[in-house]
């Protein structure tokens, strides 16, 4: 039989979004659809004394608005799996105070956007400014005002999260080097290509359907249904394409309950879609703030002690700063191996965006730190980086952060692999005379593991429902969303394989709550891991099915059957076959029992890993930093679509170029007003900006958990990038910098401060690796 | 969108007298690629837009070693940049104009449209400005012509007064052994506001520099020349140590603001940089 597992079949979703058939929420169009809009707050900290609404209610075509006093006061997560570790309960729909510059404080549904919006200017609000807590500093200040009245107070937004193993300061006492830095992280966001959107629309019974771009339907459904006071059967969420989430759309936002309250006050249903603007305004950032990080180091290379101090910026609100402090937390236990480990988190309130869940989930910042702290320690050691990573990569039988053994030798794979691919040694080696004149190049390597799954903070499950048709065609349903990856055509693929049916012949049915499974939502790189084997189990039960049946018809035991293309085969007996369809098809009229497979999936963790290799070149004039070329190596255990797999690493490759030399969502520090929510301003790498990059996937270390073997690889490929250009930046001109974005402004400043700026003119310079 | 009226004219002078007409409270479009982005951001509330693509008279391009170049108001940039006439000529234009937005932008964008935004960063200005353009103006009160280098009064604004629309620009022939350049820095390489933008024109006379100009973009609210580094240079050849003086002039000339997408000590550094580099470039294309 050829194996569907492994090779790049068409996407299903691929011919409708480039033939512009496919349907985001935004396109449903509906009878008598009204448009809403929101009005976002223009300070960053104050009580509203009072809204007036009165002039915008009196605009024509203005069929409602909505302020705090007009919407449920409930508590809420604003984010999905609420009885998890990883969220906070800390929301209102509208508050009475603003928290951030942005924050939404009313809201109108009219008959066009245009009315929304020229009624959004006529609602006046009157605040009473509060002092902003605009850094983490200002937060942190003793006597500093609370922004919020539930957490453990001292505006943070969980107890610190703290994490010992062995004894740090033996660690320490044994070292030969101590080396020690501080980190600071940028602010960047998600910058998915879709932006928030849904429409809802209550029927006369009392029940809510609403279409929305989301990566958590189930999660948005339970919000919703507990906010709003109604049972899970009065609330119906659809999601079918999605333009990207990057982790951020798991949260509830604040348009979400609006737009249903709308819909229910002018009983007509009510769109709304957020501007480029508002994904900023309103929409999740990463999580920036600092990483002070020590290590203790033998002379051998032998890492005897690991002290880390994170202090995330959660923003506003809590959102998953949680769950993001403790993965980050936790991940500086591995990687590279550390008997002896101390490490404390923070996530603490301020008056600026709201940081939510994004790709990477804390580890981003983590392994920035802890990557490039290792280039740091080779070279003070003598040391090859790349050597000394691969001494202390983990392994298997190595605890990973999650507690859980690790499996395999992934990481040592892909760090020997890199290495042979680029010709690492040569080219490290290689005198850097003949570029160190205007325009320097260099090597920098780094690494990265990360868990598929959400385990231990989520004990997670994935579901499926299997169901063969009369025509031995198969349908199956699933909970997860599809938010560009193309899970789903992996699902399908691993449906196909188990029961031994064409591709071809699986249908995905998926995005309506009242229909598919539960899932806990598309993120944590698990819904090919979990989901995916979910799918396995299921489709192994209606294999099952098929399999007993046609043993009757065929007159031998079950057990010398398989199926293959959809054609049931007997062992050892090359003439006797039975397509599926005819070993389902009715007897005598009377039809097979219906052919349903479903099962659960709890996964404890898996880890995937990756080092990617790169070349930058710096223009020591203009202090501007090129991406030359990529190699990433990645080993992910089965690879089941391997064109869907490359995609994401180049996609995270693109995303954390921009995180590392060009992408931060700023802030004005006196007043919190936001300095670059556009385009324009926040600049992310384009199509003409991408280095080549040669993808190399590894499969050396499959998980028995995985279907077929396979690991997650969503977030893995935006990890290892950062800390490979800083570590290749540094080969270039021997600065090494402990922070992102790295602007041309610094890296020139620097260079004046090194005493390296090339004289104008001159010919070459010796090239200084010395700092 | 915020609403207006909407006017298609078929000729130049029905243009003019919808513009006479409506005054301030009317707007231009050509490509529509800055005046429907600002509409859409409310940047601008125009009353009423005459659209001019329906103008037959407003095309043209013509291109040779006698006459110069002609690019009439509907010329698109794109056109502009698969001249190969254009590319052979004027390679500071060429290379302008394969530096804005996106090919879809290029695409719609019109080169007059680039000029009469007024934008301190547009990308055209500095080696339109460099070659000698000359704007043809048609008003109300008839035809008038005026050369790009005092056709901006500050950002957005122009010399033009009520009426009158830029029907062309025309640039000079290249004189002999001409060269010119344009180097435009920002963080990407497309879809890209410049933080600074220089273009320098020149002529080789043996081993020296004649008839130098230096324009700086995104340094002030108008392109500005960079007249004393022109001086520095005029009958001198550009070697390194000269080069250096030119670019710490015209970097002393600019006076750039702070802003999200750079500081002004950074432009001002990159002025110096930019300046260098661009006059090499075009000394290098004279041979
Ligand atoms: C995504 C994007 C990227 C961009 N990138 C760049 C870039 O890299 N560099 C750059 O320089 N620009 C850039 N631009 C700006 C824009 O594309 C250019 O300025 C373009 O050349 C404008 O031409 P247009 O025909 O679209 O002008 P329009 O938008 O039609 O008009 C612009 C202005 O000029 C006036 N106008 C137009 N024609 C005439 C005329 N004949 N007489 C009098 N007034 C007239 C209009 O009233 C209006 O005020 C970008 C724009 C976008 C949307």
């Amino acid at each position: 039989m050829t194996s569907v597992i492994g090779r790049s079949v068409t996407r299903w979703d691929t011919l409708g979004k480039v033939t512009g058939s496919a349907v985001y929420a935004g396109d449903v169009a509906l009878p008598g659809l009204l448009h809403g809009k929101i009005k976002r707050s223009t300070v960053a900290h104050a009580r509203i004394r009072a809204i007036d609404a009165s002039r915008a209610l009196a605009l024509p075509g203005v069929r409602a608005v909505l302020t705090h006093a007009d919407v449920p006061r409930v508590l809420h997560y604003g984010s999905p799996h609420p009885r998890s570790a990883s969220v906070t309960k800390d929301q209102y729909i509208l508050d009475t105070t603003v928290r951030y510059h942005g924050e939404g404080v009313a809201a109108v549904a009219a008959d066009s956007e245009e009315i929304a919006e020229a009624a959004l200017e006529l609602i006046t609000v009157d605040y009473e400014p509060l002092p902003a807590l605009l850094t983490v500093a200002d937060a942190l200040a003793p006597g500093a005002p609370a922004i919020h009245a539930v957490g453990p107070g001292g505006n943070l937004v969980l107890d610190p999260v703290v994490v010992t193993r062995g004894d740090v300061a033996a660690g320490f006492a044994a070292a030969d080097l101590i080396v020690e830095g501080t980190y600071t992280l940028g602010r960047p966001v998600p910058a998915y290509m879709e932006p928030n959107v849904c429409v809802c629309q209550w029927d006369a019974l009392g029940k809510l359907t609403i279409w929305t771009s989301t990566q958590s339907p189930f999660m948005v459904r339970g919000t919703l249904a507990e906010v709003l006071g109604l049972p899970l059967t009065k609330v119906r969420v659809l999601v079918d394409h999605m333009g990207g989430g990057f982790g951020a759309k798991q949260d509830l936002f604040q348009h979400e309950f609006l737009c249903a309250l709308l819909a229910q006050r002018t009983g007509r249903p009510v769109r709304m879609e957020f501007s480029r603007k508002e994904t900023f305004l309103g929409g999740r950032t990463r999580h920036s703030g600092s990483i002070r990080l020590k290590q203790g180091f033998r002379r051998d290379g032998t890492i005897t002690a690991r002290e880390a101090e994170i202090v995330f910026d959660s923003g506003a609100y809590g959102s998953h700063g949680p769950g993001v402090t403790a993965v980050a937390t936790a991940s500086l236990t591995s990687l590279y191996r550390c008997d002896n480990v101390h490490l404390v988190g923070r996530c603490v309130y301020t008056n600026t965006p709201i940081a939510g869940a994004f790709r990477g989930y804390g580890v981003v910042q983590s392994y920035y730190a802890l990557d490039s702290q290792m280039d740091e320690a080779a070279e003070q050691l003598g040391l090859d980086p790349a050597a000394l990573k691969l001494m202390n990569a983990v392994r298997d039988g190595d605890l990973a952060p999650s507690g859980h053994p690790i499996v395999g030798h992934g990481l040592e794979d892909c760090i020997r692999r890199g290495l042979e691919e680029t010709g690492w040694a040569a080219r490290r080696a290689a005198p850097k005379s003949h570029d160190t004149g205007r325009r320097r190049r260099g090597w920098g390597m780094g690494c990265e593991m990360h868990g598929s799954s959400a385990y231990p903070g989520i004990k997670e499950q994935g579901n499926a429902i299997v169901r063969m048709n009369e025509d031995g065609t198969v349908t199956l349903f699933t909970g997860t969303t599809g938010l560009g990856t193309g899970a789903h055509t992996a699902l399908a693929q691993i449906t196909a394989e188990e029961l031994g049916v064409r591709f071809e012949d699986v249908a995905v049915v998926h995005g309506d709550t009242d229909v598919v499974p539960w899932d806990i939502g598309a993120f944590a790189s698990h819904t090919t891991y979990m989901a995916g084997r979910a799918c396995q189990m299921a489709a192994a039960q209606v294999k099952a099915k098929v399999l007993a049946r046609a043993a009757d018809r065929l007159e031998v035991a079950a057990d010398d059957l398989d199926i293959r293309d959809g054609v049931v085969t007997v062992r050892g007996v090359p003439g006797l076959s039975l397509t599926v369809a005819d070993a389902i098809a009715a007897e005598r009229g009377i039809p097979a029992p219906q052919l349903v497979g479903e099962d659960s999936y709890r996964p404890t963790k898996s880890y995937s890993f990756a080092a990617h290799f790169v070349e930058v070149e710096v223009d020591t004039e203009t202090g501007q930093i090129d991406v030359v070329q990529v190699v990433p190596v990645h080993e992910i255990g089965k690879v089941i679509h391997p064109v869907a797999a490359a995609g994401q690493i180049e996609g995270g490759i693109q995303q954390g170029i921009g995180h590392t030399l060009t992408e931060d969502f700023r802030v004005d520090p006196r007043d919190g007003r936001p300095l670059n929510a556009s385009f324009v301003d926040y600049k992310m790498p384009l199509a003409m900006d991408m280095p080549p990059i040669r993808t190399i996937i590894l499969e050396t270390a499959p998980d028995e958990g995985g279907p077929f073997g396979a690991k997650g690889v969503g977030e893995d490929p935006i990890i290892a990038i950062g800390p490979a250009i800083a570590n290749a930046v540094h080969d270039a001109i021997g600065v090494r910098f402990r922070h992102y974005p790295i602007t041309p402004e610094q890296v020139l400043a620097a260079l004046a401060e090194k005493g390296a700026t090339p004289t104008p003119g001159a010919a070459d310079q010796p090239d200084q690796t010395d700092q | 969108m915020h609403p207006f009226a909407y006017f298609e004219p078929t000729t130049v002078d029905e243009a003019i007298a919808l513009l006479a007409r409506h005054g301030g409270d009317a707007q231009l479009m050509a490509g529509g690629t800055d005046l429907l982005v600002e509409i859409k951001e409310s940047l601008r509330r125009p009353a009423v837009v005459i659209n001019i693509k329906k103008v037959p008279d407003l095309g043209g391009l013509a291109c040779d070693e006698a006459h110069g170049l002609r690019i009439g108001a509907l010329v698109t940039v794109r056109a502009i940049e698969t001249s190969a006439a254009v590319s052979r000529l004027y390679p500071a234009i060429a290379e302008a104009v394969r530096e804005i937005g996106s090919i879809q932008i290029r695409n719609r964008a019109t080169l007059v449209g680039n000029v009469c935004r007024a934008s301190p960063s547009a990308d055209t200005l500095p080696p339109l400005i460099a070659a000698g353009t000359v704007a043809a103006i048609s008003g109300p009160g008839g035809a008038r012509s005026v050369p790009l280098g005092e056709f901006f009064t500050g950002p957005g604004r122009t010399v033009l007064t009520a009426g009158e629309i830029v029907t062309a620009i025309a640039l000079p022939p290249p004189a002999a052994q001409a060269g010119a350049s344009y180097i435009k820095h920002g963080r990407r390489r497309a879809m890209e506001l410049a933080t600074v933008g220089v273009a320098v024109s020149l002529r080789r006379d043996g081993d020296v520099c004649r008839d130098v100009r230096i324009v700086l973009g995104a340094v002030a609210p108008t392109p500005i020349r960079a007249t004393a580094a022109e001086m520095l240079l005029e009958g001198r050849a550009p070697d390194p140590a000269r080069l250096e003086e030119a670019g710490c002039a015209a970097q002393d000339q600019s006076r750039p603001i702070d802003n999200v997408r750079a500081s002004a000590a950074y432009r001002r550094a990159m002025v110096g940089v930019l300046t260098r580099r661009a006059i090499a470039a075009a000394w290098e294309r004279t041979t």
